[in-house]
């Protein structure tokens, strides 16, 4: 009997060596973002109280207007670990051009032949190649940072209303 | 009657407005693209690894003396060739580190408290254990000894020299036994004492308290060694000759000459030995061994009473009532 509980007791002790809670706070800016910690919501940001083991894991971040954001790290054995997450907006964007039987296509898969579209575009670089008859006859970056038009011009640099 | 028409031609109208207001907007706007494009551009994200200390408290005991300082070396995962730590303090009754969280093997014993006593009576003891990854933890306690103490030697037969087994031989502080023992077969003993009555200076051997002679007492000094080597021989030396006899009290009267009133020379002890040489009716003139110092005996000659005196047997050289309490 005694042998027994020596037993369940070493067991206990040895997960608990394995699982050790390591204290978690997690913020995003922007505040009242959604969190997933390995597929199950833990609360929105920001999260003062939470805890976590160490090892494998994987944040997902959500917020409406923003980006989705996921991040895989392995949590290394500490009293605690501090999260913060920046995420990226996305933003509303008209594009509009005069040019006759062009498309468009962004960032290699998102093609349109519209003289005038609306966009919902996360912020930073994109890739626009611009096709006439099968053929790429221009590629520029544009960058969105705010709500904007874009206004295209063939074989000029794109400009902004 | 004319009210229904005018009612129903409002109603057409504000309609008609309003679907061609929408369509007019959504003309102006344009269509909306059906995705969300995303650009995948890596995310900001900031982690931030808050690391706690580890808090050791090793107490400490000292058994005897105890020495002025300690040196500590902390070292994990076996490497004490790397030490993390090395702490110099006072002889203190606990000691006290902190380490960063995670520096310790915590699978297993091979982190190391090395104790070094800054005195080189004391012996530098090892304190091996578990670690943990961060908090506190209290280790069994770590007793800092001196370097034991260890006498060894034989016990024979001054008659002949040969071995004598089952003599009690001990070690006293004064006259207060610290261990006592007793020859195995071949005559030999070994006793050891804590290194604390390394600089007493009463500490002596004394042998054969189990014998019919009057025990031995020699004075050590440890001084210059932990170890010392004491052969001792018991019993009446090869200089005295048959017939021998014992004393059989304490205080026995050892007189020049065997007349009333004349001077007692020495007062004998139990056990002591003496060849006589002539008898007379109620004494026995003979003569005992006196130690001189150095190793060296010289015989003396007197007078006791027959009373007092015992015929040594060789058959049987060990006080009967010790042996029989003693006996294996």
């Amino acid at each position: 009997m005694q042998h027994h509980c020596k037993k369940i007791f070493f067991v206990y002790f040895v997960l608990c060596g394995l699982f050790a809670q390591i204290k978690l706070t997690v913020n995003a800016i922007p505040k009242r973002a959604e969190v997933l910690l390995d597929g199950k919501s833990i609360g929105k940001t920001p999260i003062n109280k939470g805890m976590i083991t160490t090892g494998e894991h994987k944040f997902e971040i959500n917020k409406d207007g923003f980006a989705p954001l996921t991040y895989d790290l392995i949590v290394n054995p500490s009293e605690a670990v501090h999260f913060d997450f920046f995420l990226n907006p996305i933003y509303k964007v008209k594009f509009k051009t005069d040019e006759k039987g062009l498309i468009f296509e962004l960032n290699g898969e998102h093609r349109w032949d519209d003289d005038l579209i609306r966009l919902k575009l996360e912020a930073g670089d994109h890739m626009l190649r611009v096709f006439k008859l099968g053929n790429i006859i221009d590629e520029q970056t544009i960058l969105v940072d705010e709500p904007k038009t874009f206004r295209y011009f063939l074989k000029k640099p794109i400009s902004e209303e | 009657m004319l009210k229904r028409p005018i009612y129903v031609f409002f109603l057409l109208l504000a309609g008609g407005l309003m679907i061609a207001s929408i369509s007019g907007c959504a003309m102006f706007k344009g269509p909306e693209y059906s995705e969300i494009i995303y650009n995948h551009r890596q995310p900001l994200i900031s982690v931030t690894y808050e690391y706690g200390e580890i808090e050791i408290h090793l107490p400490l005991k000292y058994p005897g003396a105890r020495p002025n300082n300690l040196k500590f070396h902390v070292s994990s995962r076996g490497d004490t060739s790397r030490k993390m730590i090395s702490v110099f303090q006072e002889a203190s009754d606990q000691f006290i580190v902190y380490l960063p969280q995670g520096v310790l093997d915590t699978d297993s014993e091979s982190n190391l408290i090395k104790i070094f006593p800054q005195d080189p009576d004391f012996i530098p003891v090892n304190v091996y254990f578990k670690g943990i990854q961060f908090g506190k933890v209290t280790l069994e306690p770590a007793s800092i000894v001196m370097i034991p103490l260890v006498v060894d030697g034989s016990i024979y037969l001054n008659k002949n020299d040969s071995s004598l087994a089952g003599v009690e031989v001990s070690l006293q502080n004064y006259n207060n036994i610290i261990t006592k023992s007793k020859t195995d077969n071949t005559g030999y003993f070994t006793l050891t004492i804590p290194g604390k009555y390394k600089h007493a200076k009463y500490v002596q051997l004394v042998a054969g308290a189990n014998m019919i002679f009057k025990p031995i007492k020699r004075k050590l000094d440890f001084s210059q060694s932990y170890d010392l080597t004491v052969n001792v021989g018991l019993g009446p030396s090869m200089s005295l000759d048959d017939p021998l006899y014992l004393t059989n009290k304490s205080n026995v009267h050892f007189r020049d000459k065997p007349d009333i009133g004349s001077k007692t020379l020495f007062l004998l002890e139990n056990g002591e030995i003496i060849s006589v040489q002539r008898v007379t009716p109620g004494e026995y003139y003979g003569s005992i061994e006196v130690d001189v110092g150095k190793g060296k005996n010289v015989l003396l000659e007197g007078w006791v009473y027959r009373n007092d005196l015992d015929l040594l047997q060789f058959d049987d050289l060990f006080k009967k009532d010790v042996k029989d309490a003693t006996s294996l």
